[in-house]
């Protein structure tokens, strides 16, 4: 019951404090309308001229379907890294060993340059969809990996007792005591793997592919189009914070509402 | 009638020998209070008994069939509501949500809970309301054994003899054994039926004191002798190290043949 009257609130407070990011991203275009002014719009365009040009790329009808192939390529290869790394995360973390071995090879993948894997995946899948969503594959796999093994390390061992002196049958403990404290490991981890996400696909488009936003930045890099250029930067840079504060971070704030003062 | 019956247990961490010649038994209905000072391995023969850790070696018969444990601090799931913390063992048991809100609402008022605090999270409540849950949960599932590892050490005076009272009066209607761990004897005497004295280095009985008075005569002042007298006992004063002198281990303890494990 509580949870349904503090629904309404809870998200009212949480579209207010959204005013404040507002302020940090117009004080952002201050700046940025400064340095424009100081460059030159042929150098840096400044934030208007861009918003101008993007209005301009929506109506022409150039914008969305390039978005919407990024997307796609994005989602494919996140929802893949973040169904197999978080499920073998867990799986490492159960055990010390698994944990062990693990560690350097996930530090190894961590090192290893989103280029390097793109040059990889070019060799192996040629132009096609399956490179991009191959290397934003590889590229997020790491960071959810490392991220839902700590969180299964960490479980305290006194609710791992509690569990097994009251005889919870397998899915409870799943459900009831790794996934709930899991939780709290793997939303930090998506987050930073939807960035990366965004930044590897745009990558391997520019290079290995004719569509999508990254085929569109070749194109207007080549015609020394800045305008262009930021416009498409905006537009990314746009569904990136959408997806972010629009559907992650309401889920984590509905997945930890028993945490100190996120149900406030 | 139900019994827990333990013969030579002997528990080793690597090395050290933690606890030697450990023979016990617990008949349904009865509190055997197991005392004796910090580190003689009362905790780990309470974690031995709920299946927590495997001794080294030992014969157990526990014809016991539910059993619950109560540890040092309340060890409440964070992410859980305190209606859903105290239904725990329940729902590892498929009792319907419907079922397990109702015997969980009736065990609260009871315990002194109201209908608001079983909406909250465990960290919106003080620590007595959160032993009291944990009591709550432990009591629920109608345990035959109860094993309690000095649950109430850190709550004042007034909260203790409290939730003592609540206790012993589901112990009583119940005929519940309890097996419970203290190094306040005190504690012991006002509500075990026998106490059993520990010593460390490695963890032994020393000896047995029976308490035959009836519970619901037993008065402060009648406790404060008692407890007086038993500070008064050498062997007590000894193992509690508040006398030098050396300690006549109960011999009868000998008289089982320890086991001879598989020659390699």
């Amino acid at each position: 019951m509580t949870h349904f009257r503090n629904l309404v609130p809870n998200t009212l407070s949480y579209l207010w404090s959204g005013w404040g990011a507002l302020a940090s991203l117009l004080l952002f275009c201050a700046a940025w309308q400064l340095a424009a002014e100081y460059y030159g719009a042929l150098v840096l365009p400044g934030p208007i001229e861009v918003m101008v040009q993007l209005q301009h790329l929506i109506n022409n009808g150039t914008a969305v379907p390039e978005l919407v192939i990024s997307g796609r390529r994005t989602l494919y290869g996140l929802s893949l890294a973040l169904v197999v790394g978080s499920l073998l995360g867990m799986l490492a973390g159960f055990s010390i060993t698994t944990s062990m071995l693990a560690r350097p090879l996930v530090t190894l993948l961590l090192g290893m340059p989103p280029i390097a894997w793109l040059v990889l995946a070019m060799l192996w899948f040629g132009l096609g969809d399956a490179t991009p969503v191959f290397t934003v594959f590889v590229a997020c796999l790491p960071i959810v990996f490392a991220g839902a093994m700590q969180g299964t390390r960490t479980l305290d061992n006194h609710l791992k007792a509690v569990a097994q002196v009251y005889r919870l049958p397998w899915h409870m403990r799943l459900t009831d005591i790794y996934l709930p404290h899991l939780a709290s490991y793997l939303f930090p981890a998506w987050i930073t793997a939807l960035g990366t996400s965004w930044k590897v696909v745009v990558m391997a488009e520019l290079l290995s592919t004719a569509d999508g936003v990254g085929a569109a930045l070749a194109v207007s890099r080549a015609q020394l189009d800045t305008a262009t250029t930021l416009a498409w930067v905006i537009a990314v840079l746009g569904v990136l914070l959408a997806t972010e504060y629009l559907v992650l971070e309401p889920i984590k704030r509905h997945v930890e509402r028993w945490r100190v003062g996120v149900s406030q | 009638m139900s019994a827990l019956h333990i013969r030579n247990l002997q528990h080793k961490y690597a090395l050290t020998e933690v606890l030697s010649q450990i023979n016990l038994d617990l008949l349904a209905g009865e509190t055997l209070a197991l005392v004796g000072p910090s580190g003689c391995g009362k905790s780990t023969l309470l974690h031995i008994i709920a299946g927590l850790l495997t001794p080294t070696e030992a014969l157990i018969e526990n014809q016991f069939r539910g059993m619950a444990c109560m540890f040092q601090e309340p060890r409440l799931l964070p992410w859980k509501t305190a209606e859903d913390n105290i239904g725990l063992g329940l729902k590892a048991l498929n009792i319907p949500k419907q079922a397990r809100r109702q015997q969980a609402r009736d065990i609260a008022t009871t315990l002194g809970l109201t209908l608001k605090d079983l909406d909250k999270y465990p960290h919106e409540l003080s620590g007595g309301m959160q032993s009291r849950i944990a009591l709550g949960r432990a009591l629920i599932i109608k345990p035959n054994l109860l094993l309690l590892d000095e649950p109430f050490s850190a709550l004042d005076i007034g909260l203790k003899l409290e939730l003592y009272s609540l206790l012993r009066q589901h112990i009583t209607e119940r005929s519940t054994a309890v097996l419970m761990i203290t190094h306040d004897l005190m504690e012991a005497v006002r509500l075990a039926d026998r106490i059993l004295m520990m010593v460390p280095e490695p963890g032994r009985l020393l000896g047995e004191f029976v308490i035959t008075r009836p519970h619901s005569t037993r008065t402060d002042s009648w406790i404060y002798q008692k407890t007086a007298e038993l500070m008064a006992n050498e062997q007590v004063r000894i193992g509690f190290g508040l006398s030098a002198g050396n300690l006549a281990l109960n011999q009868a303890s000998h008289t089982h043949k320890q086991h001879v494990g598989c020659a390699l």
